[in-house]
């Protein structure tokens, strides 16, 4: 079998189907094109909108790009993507397999809590960094009595980097974790029977047949990286994103031409990572009850103590400041602004989350499924740029979206009647976070073999029923994967809830937002805190119970 | 393929045509008054709202309210067009209304309403009134900084003694508000030399007031240019934290007054009720609530300031006139990033 590499795929797994047309496949049929189609043109409305306020601004981009003011700063996002990429990549799929494929103590619980930092939003997740990283924080009184009295600062790139690291890796956690419980264990037993140590394997073996999820996942997090503003703000490390916040309002030209380079940066990143994906042998898989697990032995305590500082910074810290002063507020007996706490106005914002995070992901899913469909099975041109349309949207700032949305939709007849509520906000959702269920349903549909389907065929069975009978269910890890993703990004997005949301629906984002805004550091923890509570019941409810079958 | 391609452009003509068509179904009311009025908020929830209900109690008219940042939201109302469902909008910033007003979307409010405060804090063409104020200040740890150390005027944080002590915040709008009421009382030339001296002191870069306040207040950083009531809200919340509020001199450029500002919006069908809210804002007892609640300056005429910050009337440079600059904000923020003081 083929333990030492990808470029020896044994027979039976590569997917010759996939293989002869690299062409638009003729076999795309008319309903699915029109899906595809659809789904491309309203992916494509946020890039048409920039492209139209630069004409309509008489935007000069020549200017701006070569502009020291934007090159630097260009550069400076580049560099903190790509580094933040990559030690997501290295941190993701180590958990993933550490926590699904061996026999770590404790690993039902990692599974829960590792995708969970996802949930911060990069915000909130840099003030508690802060205050407990920083000059004078936190860690230092703690330390300052054994006579360390001043950490390495955290301000600037190096901050920047770890906040987006900790906060980030789920992106290739939760596709490589799915795309792991799925593989089949005989390859690895194999391995182990001929006396390969756990790292051979992982290297030979894992590593290879969990590249496509590994890559799915780099790509969500370098372009979260590039359009992240409130991590590398409050660090005060000069990105991209800094410079169209400062001229959004006042210089829009200027903005409007930040965000097409961004939209640019997004677009040649999705292109040069799908040309890559292309040269990659497509291993196909089939689900197996049991996944045996490797031993660590002598590693375990090495390994545990290893994922336990790691989850310990991603979330267990942050969760501890965010308890300290939400504590401080409901222990407090004089009550001011700074403490004032109610419990009470979280309901609310709770279910609305809960309510915008299950339907858009839902819905992202069902979108972008005919996408990735026809790109992973059909190879089509035409699905290949719809994906890249729905990709690139996630590197777009969140107020860009929003406003896109506004500029077609207020005016538009049958639309218009839908402003400013929920269905239209579900709509920006998708747009904005659409690209975290594509690849992941890329991987998905992958994970689906068509040979199983064409078995069903000559058995008499139909499209619809060859769906839902056979390829569903074996795309079932990586979809709910992708609805996860989906879902625990739309409970923290922030801007354009503010401005597309109906009157009175307020969220937890919001409410964070809200009381932080006006100083009342208790009450917008405590948000903070439900939040990451209500993001892991319904990441152990609808994505990992299932995935894992627990 | 190519009948997909054909699709593709149909697809795109319809949703340019929708968009077209639509523009066009505009409507004006006549009267002005309504049962119920929606505003843009830049102000946060928990001050406004328990307002706006007391308002609808006295007066039965529904308010709905909408809350965000306020250069966001004059982003939205300038991207909705006529079509804005907005009546009155409530900014932290002038420099946002003062750029609605420069596109036409802001109606002139009556004399009755713009006299209520003084000349300084209401737009000269009527189109915003200011509903209350902050001073700016310097925020200092006092277990960092000397008192003797602490500067007269602004302007003596160039010189090197302060190099790297004093953090600033250039992406901000308050600090922008700052640089442009340099820019009118000093020149552009003036105000260059001044952001180029921070800039050669390393004054570190913070994203906002309560950044730097929680900075000072950790001790990171000894100083910090923000608005008085950043470090109140900080001392409620821990009285232990050592960040003091250093009010400069009532004739200094760094004690400007920001002032909160409202508008009626132009495309509003019911102008006269948003109208009667900002009335109902600048009454005497409204204002009180301010002064209480949040510890900024009223703007009323004789409403008296909040406890244990300079009353209001000394104050020489009072707010902006953004008419006096040709190019407003914009020139503004390049003035910033040409200083190098983005760090």
């Amino acid at each position: 079998m083929a333990l030492n590499s990808s470029s020896t795929p044994a027979p039976e797994t590569a997917n010759a189907g996939s293989t002869a047309p690299s062409v638009a496949d003729p076999g795309l049929r008319p309903g699915l094109a029109l899906a595809v189609v659809a789904v491309g043109v309203v992916f494509l409305s946020p890039f048409a909108y920039v492209v139209w306020r630069n004409v309509d601004l008489g935007t000069d981009l020549g200017e701006i790009i070569w502009d020291a003011n934007t090159v630097h700063p260009l550069r400076r996002s580049l560099w903190l993507a790509s580094t933040v990429a990559l030690s997501a990549a290295v941190v993701g799929t180590g958990l993933a397999w550490f926590t699904v494929r061996t026999d770590l103590p404790g690993r039902r619980v990692w599974r829960i809590l590792a995708p969970l930092p996802l949930v911060f939003p990069s915000f909130v997740g840099a003030t508690a960094l802060l205050a407990g990283f920083a000059t004078g924080g936190l860690i230092e009184e703690i330390l300052s009595p054994f006579g360390i009295d001043a950490l390495p600062s955290v301000r600037g790139f190096r901050g920047a980097w770890l906040v987006l690291t900790l906060f980030t890796y789920p992106y290739v956690y939760l596709p490589v974790a799915a795309r792991l419980s799925a593989l089949p264990p005989s390859l690895e037993e194999s391995a182990r029977l001929l006396g390969r140590s756990p790292w051979v394997v992982f290297r030979t073996v894992v590593l290879p047949q969990t590249s496509s999820a590994i890559w799915a996942g780099v790509l969500l997090v370098f372009l979260y990286a590039v359009s992240d503003f409130g991590a590398v703000a409050l660090l005060g490390y000069d990105t991209l994103t800094e410079q169209i916040y400062a001229d959004r309002l006042f210089n829009q030209p200027r903005a409007m031409g930040l965000s097409l380079v961004l939209g640019g940066v997004a677009l040649v990143v999705v292109m040069a990572e799908r040309s890559l994906d292309r040269r990659r042998q497509q291993v196909e898989v089939t689900r197996s009850r049991e996944a045996l697990l490797v031993p660590l032995g002598r590693w375990t305590p090495v390994v545990w103590l290893a994922v336990a500082a790691f989850l310990g910074n991603a979330l267990i810290g942050p969760v501890a400041v965010l308890g300290f002063w939400g504590w401080r507020g409901l222990t407090a007996d004089v009550e001011t602004v700074g403490l004032s706490t109610d419990l009470g106005a979280l309901v609310g914002p709770t279910i609305n989350s809960a309510e915008a995070g299950l339907l858009t992901a839902a819905v992202a899913v069902a979108v972008v499924l005919p996408v990735a469909w026809a790109t992973a099975r059909h190879r089509s041109r035409l699905a290949g740029a719809a994906n890249a349309m729905v990709v690139a949207g996630f590197a777009l700032p969140g107020v860009v979206i929003a406003l896109s949305l506004v500029f077609w939709a207020i005016d538009a007849p049958l639309i218009s009647a839908w402003y400013q509520t929920l269905p239209l906000l579900i709509v920006a959702y998708v747009l904005h976070f659409g690209a975290q269920a594509t690849r992941a349903a890329r991987v998905a549909v992958d994970a689906a073999p068509r040979r199983m389907s064409d078995a069903a065929a000559t058995l008499g069975a139909s499209r619809t029923r060859r769906f839902v009978s056979v390829e569903l269910p074996l795309m079932m890890p990586g979809l709910l994967a992708g609805a996860g993703l989906v879902m625990l990004s739309t409970m923290k997005e922030l801007p354009a809830t503010l401005l597309l949301a109906p009157i009175g629906f307020d969220t937890l984002a919001t409410e964070i937002w809200n009381a932080g805004d006006s100083g009342a550091l208790a009450q917008s923890s405590l948000a903070s805190l439900v939040l990451v509570a209500l993001s892991a019941v319904l990441t152990w409810a609808v994505v990992l119970r299932r995935i894992d079958n627990y | 393929m190519t009948n997909s391609k054909r699709l593709f452009g149909v697809l795109l003509a319809f949703i340019f045509l929708a968009t077209a068509c639509g523009n066009d179904n505009e409507t004006t009311a006549d009267g002005g008054t309504s049962e119920s009025i929606t505003v843009y908020s830049g102000r946060s929830e928990d001050l406004i709202q328990p307002l706006l209900d007391a308002f609808t109690a006295e007066t039965g008219v529904e308010v709905e309210a909408r809350y965000g940042d306020s250069a966001e939201l004059a982003l939205l109302i300038q991207t909705e067009g006529s079509s804005s469902p907005a009546d009155v909008v409530i900014s932290q910033s002038p420099g946002a209304l003062g750029l609605l007003a420069g596109e036409g979307r802001l109606a002139p409010l009556g004399d009755d309403l713009t006299s209520m405060v003084g000349a300084g804090f209401r737009a000269s063409d009527s189109t915003w009134v200011g509903i209350t104020g902050r001073i700016r200040v310097v925020v200092y740890n006092a277990d960092l900084v000397d008192a003797a150390d602490l500067p007269d005027s602004v302007l003596d944080l160039t010189d090197p003694a302060y190099a790297g002590r004093v953090a600033v915040a250039p992406g901000n709008g308050s600090f922008q508000d700052f640089v442009t009421a340099m820019r009118n009382e000093l020149g552009d030339d003036d105000t260059l030399v001044w952001l180029e001296g921070m800039a050669a002191n390393d004054s570190p870069n913070y994203p906002k007031n309560s950044a730097i306040v929680e900075a000072v207040g950790r001790g990171e950083v000894e100083m910090g240019l923000v608005n008085h009531y950043y470090n109140l809200r900080a001392l409620e919340a821990d009285p232990s934290v050592a960040s003091v509020n250093h009010f400069l001199p009532a004739d200094d450029l760094g004690a400007l007054v920001i002032v909160t500002g409202a508008a009626v919006l132009s495309s509003s069908d019911a102008p006269a009720t948003g109208q009667q809210l900002l009335e109902w804002m600048l009454s005497e007892s409204t204002q009180g609530t301010f002064a209480a609640e949040t510890q900024e300056y009223p703007l009323r005429d004789g409403v008296a300031s909040p406890d244990g910050v300079p009353a209001l009337d000394g104050f020489a440079v009072d707010t902006i006139d953004y008419d006096l600059l040709g190019d407003g904000l914009t020139g503004t923020i390049e003035l910033i990033r040409s200083s190098g003081i983005e760090q």
